[in-house]
């Protein structure tokens, strides 16, 4: 009985075995503009296997969960008379919120490396000698860093999520507006209304304007708007009770659009600049510095330069159930934090508009540069 | 884990709370909505920090790990082995002697026609032309790589080696003129070309912070086909299996360029290009990757390289194109060359030169004969074997002059590449 030789490598020969009908030859696919899946799998490997990077990944986008979350389920536990649960709508609100600044800084790390890394390390010149299309060798980049970030922030997120459901304070009956006045959790515009005309003395209390000078204090008016008075209704509401479960998933879309907006725009940049750092820095100054700059101060004749930030574009775009990082006076991240937009609102097609420029815009710079670049 | 605590009506948390730690039943009173919001305070800050410095550190780990790697030969060496299809039996000092006259070549080598084949040549250019700025880095190269050999491409460093090179593989455009590889336009038809090609270009590199197996890994997919499945054979054919799966960082200079070779072989390439692959070699480093060369050359497979070496490309290739400031001055079968070149010749200090230089002119056994101040000068024919400096020994002793040396000079493709290229920095 003999055994069957191991593979050995396949010997050189001019006379090559034909290409079996319905395959494309290599040569043929070398040359297509979509990645493979093993070409993006190794890409993914090439990521991964970066320790430090990984480590600032695991720091950034679930560190901060783990550590609030972590610390207050813990002193709740051993000290429940002096600490209360570990959930609740302002807590979700602020690590969602750090979610958000965190989750695009490191996207725009990852990215910037992802970008960089073949032309850093030397490779990039070996990917293009295979045959390669480099339009492929950049598109595969994409799939391999959201399918490290991505994963990151649903566990980050998701144990902000199951904390606030399962350990936080229960939900209210009631929503506490202004001046000590509870008004009935959940109800919708036409509720509302219903309810002040029943308590028309609770309503003036509740949704007294500001006092205006030469008018007495807190008086209410018959003028009232009914939408005026929803909206301050369910600014209380978000602020006090946890968000629902359509809600939440709402927000994860909307914080996986924010990370991958970050990977892209490093990927582009990083591609573009051929340096991971420089990259880097300049994303991080976007966020912390550039934007909520732009988002609070209105430069005259330049609102419309100010509203191309995709940081604003995305701020607008932000759930309605999340509040901002920042209420009024100080505090946030260096500049005061995302969210707080102290400009006028950009119609929803300029909104979108943005935010799939930036996308469009980086995406086919960085590609350019990487078709054309000397390897 | 449910709350004892109900509450109506909660506050934000505010810059006193950063981790909520104090977020107690106490603290639960009526504010209103927006007034407080979370005050992320120091602790992003000092996150920020951390990814700034660990940033910092993983780069100036990598450029250790660079470094490092480069200077470590001697692991290097112990982990060296011969490659599979390298001769039991090599140099016991790695090295040949340079000039040793009518000592026979490493092999023998091909014969080499530069007529033109039916598939094309390996490697064409017809008025090949890279400028960098005012510089003309690759100066109107007419190039014709037959198929099936080793062909030496040898320069002076800054001769435009490399730049041809990337310019044939299209990682630079060129300035002007035409290229193709194996018959196939490039850039025209690159993947198509390339898809039969393994190249270094500079020097081997790979991501040092993946193993060997996963670097290859990462090149095959890129290529396709059945890459993937030669990952393993390549690694056995260079005899880097056992450290396969050790992070390049830790590679010798040794092991890349070997590492640099399977990756070559990932794609069972018809035409290898190699830029310079002795460099950063040791003596038996070198010896192992000529050994390489050969061999794959022997498979039927066209090897390119590039060199200022001229000892191995005339022990490695079989033909050999001379290139200086950027254009090709010559090209041809190394025999022919060397034969262009002149005659070696054998110093002789003896009593008697001008009887001796007569004795041999008669004999009709030298090229020539010429008496200098040092003595006599005996030009030996093309071709000529060690046995006829032992013949002219044997006939001057003969005739009764005393010999007291011979001194064998031998007039070596070396002593031609000098005679016809210029010195980078002189002018031409």
């Amino acid at each position: 009985m003999t055994t069957p030789a191991p593979a050995a490598e396949p010997l050189l020969s001019e006379e090559r075995s034909p290409v079996p009908p319905g395959r494309t030859p290599v040569s043929r696919r070398l040359g297509a503009s979509m990645p493979t899946w093993p070409l993006i799998a190794t890409k993914h490997l090439e990521l991964r296997k970066r320790r430090g990077l990984m480590i600032t990944v695991a720091v950034m986008l679930i560190g901060p969960a783990v550590l609030v979350l972590g610390l207050r389920l813990a002193f709740h536990l051993f000290d429940p008379a002096h600490y209360g649960p570990a959930g609740d709508p302002s807590t979700f609100d602020a690590i969602v919120n750090l979610l958000a600044e965190f989750g695009f800084i490191i996207a725009a790390v990852v990215g910037a490396a992802a970008g960089t890394t073949d032309l850093n390390d030397g490779v990039f010149r070996y990917l293009v000698i295979t045959g390669r299309s480099r339009l492929a060798l950049y598109l595969a980049r994409i799939p391999a860093g959201l399918a490290i970030l991505i994963p990151a922030l649903a566990v980050a997120f998701s144990m902000v999520c199951l904390v606030t459901a399962y350990e936080g304070t229960p939900q209210p009956a009631t929503v506490s507006v202004a001046n000590g006045v509870s008004v009935p959790a959940q109800l919708d515009q036409a509720q509302l209304q219903a309810w002040v005309s029943a308590h028309p003395r609770q309503a003036a209390q509740a949704f007294a304007p500001s006092p205006v000078p030469g008018s007495g204090p807190g008086r209410p008016t018959k003028a009232q708007d009914i939408a005026t008075e929803y909206t301050n209704y369910t600014a209380a509401e978000d602020a006090q009770l946890n968000p629902a479960a359509n809600e939440m998933f709402k927000i994860g879309l909307w914080l996986a659009l924010e990370v991958a907006i970050g990977f892209l725009v490093g990927l582009g940049l990083g591609a573009l600049t051929g340096q991971r750092t420089l990259s880097t820095i300049l994303l991080i100054g976007l966020e912390i510095i550039v934007t909520p700059i732009l988002a609070r101060v209105q430069i005259p004749y330049f609102l419309n330069g100010q509203r191309l930030d995709v940081g604003i574009a995305m701020d607008q775009l932000r759930p309605a159930a999340l509040a901002p990082a920042t209420g009024p006076g100080p505090g946030g991240l260096l500049f005061g934090g995302r969210g707080a937009l102290g400009i006028p609102l950009m119609p929803t097609w300029a909104m979108i508009s943005v935010i799939v420029g930036w996308i469009v815009v980086w995406s086919a710079v960085g590609a350019w540069r990487m078709m054309t670049r000397d390897a | 884990m449910t709350s004892r605590h109900p509450v109506t009506t909660i506050t934000a948390m505010n810059a006193n709370h950063v981790l909520g730690l104090a977020h107690s039943a106490a603290a639960v009173k009526d504010v209103p909505p927006g007034a407080g919001g979370f005050h992320v305070g120091i602790i992003p800050i000092a996150l920020l920090l951390f990814v700034l410095g660990g940033i910092g550190y993983s780069v100036s780990r990598a450029r250790r790990g660079r470094t490092s790697a480069q200077h470590d030969d001697e692991w290097g060496r112990r982990e060296q082995r011969p490659p599979a299809a390298a001769p039991t039996a090599p140099e016991p000092s790695g090295v040949a002697p340079a000039h040793d006259l009518g000592a026979a070549p490493a092999r023998a080598r091909r014969d080499v026609s530069f007529e033109r084949p039916a598939g094309g040549w390996a490697v064409e250019t017809h008025g090949l032309t890279k400028r960098f700025g005012s510089n003309v880095a690759v100066n109107d190269v007419e190039l014709s790589v037959p198929r099936g050999s080793a062909f030496g491409y040898l320069g002076p460093n800054g001769a435009g080696k490399t730049t041809l090179i990337r310019t044939l593989l299209g990682l630079t455009r060129s300035n002007g003129g035409t290229t193709s590889l194996l018959g196939i336009p490039v850039p025209a038809e690159r993947s198509r070309a390339l898809a039969a090609v393994g190249a270094i270009v500079d020097e081997p590199r790979f991501h040092p912070h993946l193993t060997g197996r996963d670097n290859l890994r990462l090149l095959a997919a890129a290529r396709g086909g059945d890459a993937a499945r030669r990952i393993a054979p390549s690694l056995e054919r260079v005899g880097l299996t056992e450290r396969a799966d050790h992070k390049v960082s830790s590679y010798s200079m040794g092991m890349r360029q070997r590492l640099g070779v399977a990756s070559c072989l990932l794609g069972d390439p018809k035409l290898l290009i190699l830029d310079e692959p002795m460099n950063g070699l040791d003596p038996a480093g070198m010896h192992q990757m000529r050994e390489m060369i050969v061999s794959l050359a022997d498979e039927g497979r066209t090897v390119m390289l590039s060199s200022h070496l001229l000892d191995e490309v005339e022990r490695t290739c079989d033909a050999v194109a001379i290139v200086d400031r950027g254009r090709v001055i010559r090209q041809g079968p190394i025999d022919e060359l060397i034969r262009a070149a002149g005659t070696a010749s054998v110093q002789v200090d003896c009593a008697d030169p001008a009887r001796a230089a007569r004795l041999i002119d008669d004999a009709g056994i030298a090229a020539g004969t010429s008496l200098t101040d040092a003595g006599l000068t005996v030009a030996l024919p093309a071709a000529a074997s060690r046995e006829l400096v032992a013949d002219i020994n044997r006939r001057l002793v003969a005739a009764g002059i005393s010999v007291y040396g011979l001194q064998e000079v031998r007039a070596s493709l070396e002593d031609w590449f000098l005679s016809v290229t210029t010195r980078l920095g002189e002018q031409p």
